[in-house]
């Protein structure tokens, strides 16, 4: 160090210059580190990203099978006719096959009904990596294939739909395909409105169940009456339900020969035809319960109106007459009471074609119809609504319906004129949009009273369906079925048309028999009086105090 | 100086062991977690097929049999009765010491 130290301030110190050569190249290492060390990290993430879409696409190119959960079906007061259960499902690899013809031979000693030649067609294909054997077999079924140690066949759990109550209202609830999407039924209206969530795992729906109208209770008392009657009178069909007049909800609804919901395949046989809402009829006298009501209700009549119905009433080719001819005019009531062809065709005429048919459209009678349940066949018309349609159709022939869709015109009838929208879901609470009525409180008071009139009558033609205490009221109808070369009269369809209690008629019941057969206790009869009649009688006395429904002592007594 | 640093340098090996203990945890609650759910999805498959289990034992054309079986009927009309004649019959099985 100089001695004024005046070179100590014009020159560094040799160990200053050292120390500071060694900060600078400490300085270049940890900025060459951090350099490289987010070089690194960048490199690092270049490769994830690059990796992560190469396994997308191998995802992708996977096989995935998706399938849908669904929401369980529950009846009115929540008891389970449908649900997701997980299945085992059978799958093949025919890249890991060893033996094709040992592999389709064996698999058919357990499972006898599969394609053969189509598996075996399948599994050649060494390219495919997936080929379905067989989905949703049960538990049973999926050990024992397990158990045949078969190279290249392996198992996968789906949701497959289960039908607890079995055959029990199997028309409404409908089927799913292989997938559990909704075909048909209340089924497929839970894909169209509701929802359901692809999944491709078993994994179970979190939707709140589906709430039905039905009450288990109440369809099966139907569909019992329904298969008792069908034996008993030999007939080659029968259908029925039961309707909330108030709330237009269907309590009950059957059509037989019954469907198993599980075997999707019968949905497209004609035999299971659901008779109540996808086959369309002339359901013959039971008709003249809204003909009257149209003659009431436009003033053209009164119960106690007295008609001549002696001469039968001739239309072009065709004579109408009575199936009981009184030989002595007939009023009003007595006309509902004794089914007077004659008498409903001559009121039917007194309005005239066009009020006649003004009056059925006000119904909904001459439009389509839809439910939950699906489309209501579309009635058939008449091509020419003329004089001698208006008269036909007035005691229930040229003109073919849905029953279903009859028995919800009835039930507004007997709703005070209000209109009835059958539906298959449960309704809470509150109240319905107020729509115009269809007919006066009267009329419909009046209509009440003539369906008690004709069970109650000692010559009326609904005897056989009363039942002491629960107020019962209705109309038969006995239809010649069309055939070839025209109507017979040996093959008919006997329906009766129920409703109770009548002094403020809360159900509506409607019984259909085709081509039943009359028996000893009915004396050979096959007419409605003598079959459907005592079949609603014996369904009413089922059914009323499920739904509530006070005998009249009790009724009285509260 | 250097004291800051040897601090910093410890709280950095105490931040690491930290970090690795929490990766630790974290992966351990994640696994007990799916071990859970898969828990409860086992339950909510078995609660499905107990329901279908009940729905088919307690069909009613099953019942409906096995009720007439032992006898018993759907109810007939003078089987009913209001609710203050049931109380009265009550009351006079009271009084009689019945």
């Amino acid at each position: 160090m100089a001695a004024d130290g005046t070179l100590a301030i014009g020159r560094p110190a040799p160990d200053d210059v050292r120390k500071r050569r060694t900060r600078s190249a400490t300085e270049t290492v940890v900025y060459g580190f951090l350099f490289f060390a987010f070089a690194e990290v960048a490199i690092h993430l270049l490769t994830l990203a690059a990796g992560h879409q190469s396994a997308v696409t191998l995802a992708v190119s996977e096989p995935v099978a998706t399938s849908f959960s669904r929401p369980d079906i529950v009846d009115r007061n929540g008891r389970l006719l449908a649900t997701d259960l997980e299945a085992p499902s059978i799958y093949a690899d025919p890249g890991v096959v060893l033996d094709r013809d040992e592999l389709v031979e064996k698999l058919a000693t357990v499972l006898p009904d599969i394609d053969q030649k189509e598996l075996l067609r399948a599994l050649s294909d060494r390219t495919r990596r997936f080929v379905w054997v067989r989905r949703g077999v049960s538990p049973k079924i999926a050990q024992r294939v397990h158990d045949l140690g078969l190279p290249g066949l392996s198992f996968r759990y789906e949701l497959k739909r289960a039908y607890p109550a079995g055959l029990l209202a199997g028309h409404v609830l409908g089927t799913v395909n292989v997938d559990n999407r909704g075909l048909t039924g209340i089924e497929k209206y839970i894909d169209e409105s509701i929802g359901t969530d692809p999944v491709h795992a078993a994994s179970l729906s979190t939707r709140m169940p589906v709430r039905l109208s039905l009450d288990i209770g109440v369809q099966h008392a139907l569909e019992d009456e329904l298969d008792d009657a069908e034996q008993k009178y030999r007939a080659a069909g029968s259908a029925g339900i039961v309707l909330n007049v108030k709330t237009g909800e269907v309590l009950a609804s059957a059509s037989t020969p019954r469907i198993n919901p599980a075997w999707p395949s019968q949905a497209h046989d004609d035999k299971y035809l659901d008779k109540m809402t996808a086959g369309t009829y002339e359901l013959g006298s039971v008709f003249k319960t809204l003909t009257i009501a149209m003659a009431l209700d436009e003033g053209l009549a009164k119960p106690d109106t007295v008609i001549d119905v002696r001469k039968p009433l001739e239309v072009g080719r065709f004579t109408v007459t009575d199936f009981h001819p009184a030989n002595r005019p007939l009023s009003v009531t007595e006309i509902f009471t004794h089914s007077s062809n004659i008498g409903a065709g001559m009121l039917a005429l007194q309005a005239g074609p066009d009020k006649f048919e003004a009056f059925l459209r006000k119904f909904g009678m001459l439009s389509p119809l839809k439910t939950e349940e699906g489309p209501v066949a579309a009635p058939q018309l008449p091509p020419k609504w003329g004089k001698a349609s208006t008269i036909t159709i007035s005691y229930g022939h040229g003109l073919a319906v849905a029953p279903l869709q009859f028995a919800a015109a009835t039930a507004s009838v007997l709703n005070d004129g209000k209109p009835v929208h059958p539906t298959f879901l449960k309704r809470y609470g509150g109240d319905q949009a107020a729509e115009k009525s269809l007919v006066t409180r009267t009329t419909s008071r009046d209509m009440a009273r003539l369906m008690r009139l004709n069970v109650t009558a000692p010559d009326g033609t609904g005897k056989e369906a009363d039942v002491p205490g629960y107020r019962v009221g209705g109309k038969t109808g006995t239809a010649d079925m069309p055939g070839r070369g025209g109507y017979s009269s040996k093959s008919v369809i006997s329906s009766f048309l129920g409703a109770f209690p009548m002094d403020d008629p809360q159900y509506v019941t409607f019984v259909i028999l085709f081509d039943p057969k009359g028996t000893a206790e009915t004396k050979g009869q096959h007419t409605a009086g003598y079959t459907a009649a005592p079949v609603t009688g014996r369904l009413i006395s089922r059914i009323a105090g499920q739904l509530g429904v006070a005998p009249t002592d009790v009724a009285a007594s509260q | 100086m250097r004291l800051l640093n040897i601090a910093a340098f410890f709280f950095a090996i105490t931040s690491a062991l930290l970090l690795y203990g929490l990766n630790y945890d974290t992966r351990r609650l994640e696994a007990e977690v799916q071990s859970k759910e898969r828990a409860a999805e086992r339950a909510r498959d078995d609660i499905a097929v107990l329901k279908a289990e009940r729905g088919t034992l307690a069909r009613p054309d099953r019942i409906d049999g096995l009720a007439r079986q032992i006898g018993l009927a759907p109810p007939r009309v003078d089987q009913f009765a209001n609710g203050r004649e049931v109380s009265d019959l009550g009351d006079q099985d009271r009084r009689n010491g019945r």
